[in-house]
């Protein structure tokens, strides 16, 4: 793959990849680029769509791929649920193990009658706080 | 296979073998403290498989909670059914009680009581460190 690199103070910065098709260096380059900028790199049907970590409700796993579920669209994300830990803000916390809520898409928390705490997001989703990860998700709300 | 069956499974095998655990533990110290105290081989394995079965129904019946279709009393009274059938029939099996009207009664009536006392204090405790993460979200 040719690599050219044209530099030129006045231009909007962006990426453009031609290839035939879409390979792992592909891929890796574009997980590079995202950890740099902090944005994500969602997929629906085969188009890439780059997302505002604030726009996700939460990123969750559904058919054992990683999804990041936003307003309207739910969208497929490359990369590990525990790398998306390590470099999403801190509004994001893991509130079980196949799950990273967005604490300003939460609305409320419920008491469930299993014991457990329910969290409510604002588009009317609900997902369970394990008892592991309560003492996490306390700290980061600063109780 | 439906998801929540899976759950209810899963969490079954997890923790079902703590049934037999505890049961092993309560007859050791009914060895030390009662006189005579024995069991046969066959009233051993059927409180081994009776309190394992009762375990796993413990364990897995917390799936009730996480089917969102059902109302909060539906998925109480499913956990409760579900957990009555299963300590009736385990103290039953191991002839813990007689199978008397008046003994079944009381047996119920102890089960519901405690069942409710618990509930009712996890579920207040849960509630309001749900009502202060709440509130911490608004500010």
């Amino acid at each position: 793959m040719k690599c050219e690199i044209i530099v030129d103070r006045d231009c909007e910065e962006r990426v453009v990849i031609y290839t035939r098709e879409e390979n792992t260096l592909v891929r890796e380059i574009q997980q590079l680029l995202q950890r740099q900028t902090g944005e994500l790199l969602g997929f629906q049907d085969r188009e890439a769509v780059k997302l505002d970590p604030s726009d996700i409700y939460y990123i969750t796993i559904v058919d054992g791929k990683v999804c990041a579920v936003c307003e309207q669209t739910t969208y497929v994300l490359k990369e590990r649920l525990y790398t998306l830990e390590e470099r999403l803000p801190r509004f994001f916390v893991k509130i079980h193990q196949s799950c990273l809520a967005n604490l300003k898409k939460a609305e409320r928390f419920d008491a469930s009658i299993a014991g457990t705490l329910k969290i409510r997001f604002k588009n009317g989703d609900v997902d369970y706080v394990s008892r592991r990860q309560l003492k996490a998700v306390k700290e980061r709300l600063g109780i | 296979m439906n998801k929540h069956v899976k759950v209810f499974l899963h969490r079954g095998f997890l923790f079902g073998g703590f049934g037999p655990v505890v049961m092993g533990i309560a007859y050791a110290v009914l060895e030390k403290t009662v006189l005579h105290f024995s069991l046969g081989g066959r009233e051993v394995l059927a409180a081994i498989l009776s309190t394992y079965l009762l375990a796993f129904v413990q364990a897995g019946a917390s799936v009730f909670n996480q089917i969102e279709s059902f109302s909060l009393p539906k998925a109480l009274l499913c956990h409760l059914s579900l957990l009555y059938v299963a300590y009736i029939g385990c103290y039953l099996v191991n002839d813990w009680i007689p199978f008397e009207p008046v003994v079944l009664l009381i047996f119920t009536i102890v089960f519901l009581v405690i069942y409710f006392a618990v509930w009712l204090t996890v579920f207040l405790i849960v509630r309001s460190v749900g009502r202060r993460m709440s509130k911490k979200l608004q500010e």
